[in-house]
């Protein structure tokens, strides 16, 4: 009788263990190759740029302020008007830029890059996968 | 496998199919039309239970900290009804906008869902480009930005005035209301200039508006 039930929980076990380890394979495969949308660029990516790029931080002045990757002027939609005069000051010309935001489902960076492609008519801007939390490596 | 076993099997299954529909939302996506003077705008995402266990909203998650989501609580029982209060606040931004809301739920086979509010910040008068630039030792030659009112409105520009006298703005009127060009250019480019151009207009005729052309050379 406990033979038979413990074979039927194994059965169970088993049977609720496999979908398990598909869901989790296809979600580790999905994490790792997650496709870049246009415009994206991955961490690794720029880190090989080295010293050509000039990060822009989207997010808000709060969080500028208490801390950003070294170098990263602030811009966002919140005080464009005001902070456009002192980014275009700072800007290099000859750097490429490229935007972050918080990651996950943050979208500043995106906002941010769209309006210096089409408002400010410069190009080669690329936006973070991922965002600070991609930077620090999370 | 005895059918006992078999029911066991079955069940557990069941219980991972759990109804995963408990909220429905009446509108989950919201179009406005709005302007930069509105500052913010407001949806109501309503809802109600249509499952037979209470269902408790978990998480609202933002994807932008320029709009707030409120709940006026988190249990709600089958058959009651409630909504989230999205409040968008535009800040500086303009043109068309899309800011979610994510809800996550305590039902555990249910996706969260996704609340969508789509807000057009109609501008007046574009600005195209917002920045001219010259690189040092390249010839100064006058660029020129187009401005151009709304389709549905009529924007006059009354006066450019540039911030730093080695950089000058000239406005030509193209069709008045509608169209007009300026004309920016460096005195020379052999040293970094910055300059902002205000262009002041009649619109809204109780608070005009000044817009900014950014001139640098670099």
């Amino acid at each position: 009788m406990i033979a038979r039930a413990a074979r039927q929980l194994a059965l169970v076990l088993a049977l609720a263990l496999l979908p398990a380890l598909v869901s989790g394979a296809i979600q580790l495969q999905w994490r790792k190759d997650e496709p870049l949308a246009p415009g994206e660029v991955r961490a690794a990516t720029v880190r090989m740029w080295g010293e050509n790029v000039q990060w822009v931080d989207a997010r808000t002045r709060a969080k500028y302020e208490r801390t950003h990757i070294p170098g990263a002027l602030l811009l966002n939609e919140d005080e464009w008007a005001k902070l456009v005069g002192p980014f275009l000051d700072a800007w290099d010309a000859d750097k490429t830029l490229v935007v972050y935001c918080d990651g996950g489902s943050c979208d500043a960076s995106q906002a941010v890059a769209e309006r210096i492609r089409n408002e400010l008519k410069i190009g080669g801007v690329h936006v973070l996968k991922g965002g600070w939390a991609a930077w620090e490596g999370k | 496998m005895s059918l006992r076993g078999l029911a066991i099997l079955i069940s557990l299954l069941l219980l991972t199919f759990r109804a995963s529909a408990g909220l429905q939302w009446d509108k989950p996506l919201q179009q406005l039309q709005r302007t930069p003077a509105d500052g913010a705008v407001e949806a109501r995402f309503t809802f109600r239970n249509v499952g037979s266990a209470p269902v408790t909203i978990r998480t609202l998650r933002s994807s932008c900290g320029c709009t707030t989501a409120r709940l006026e609580k988190k249990i709600y029982a089958p058959g009651e009804a409630g909504e989230v209060v999205a409040r968008f606040f535009f800040g500086d931004r303009t043109g068309a906008q899309r800011k979610t809301i994510e809800v996550r739920t305590d039902e555990a086979a249910a996706e969260p869902v996704v609340l969508d509010l789509r807000v057009h910040i109609h501008d007046p008068l574009t600005i195209t480009p917002a920045l001219v630039f010259w690189k040092r030792g390249e010839p100064g030659a006058a660029k020129t930005v187009q401005l151009t009112a709304a389709a549905d409105q009529r924007v006059r520009i009354k006066s450019v005035t540039s911030s730093n006298p080695r950089v000058t703005a000239k406005l030509e009127t193209i069709k008045g209301g509608e169209q007009y060009a300026v004309s920016v250019q460096p005195v020379d480019t052999t040293q970094k200039e910055s300059a902002e151009i205000s262009v002041q207009t009649d619109f809204p005729t109780d608070a005009p508006r000044i817009y900014i052309i950014h001139a640098r050379v670099k």
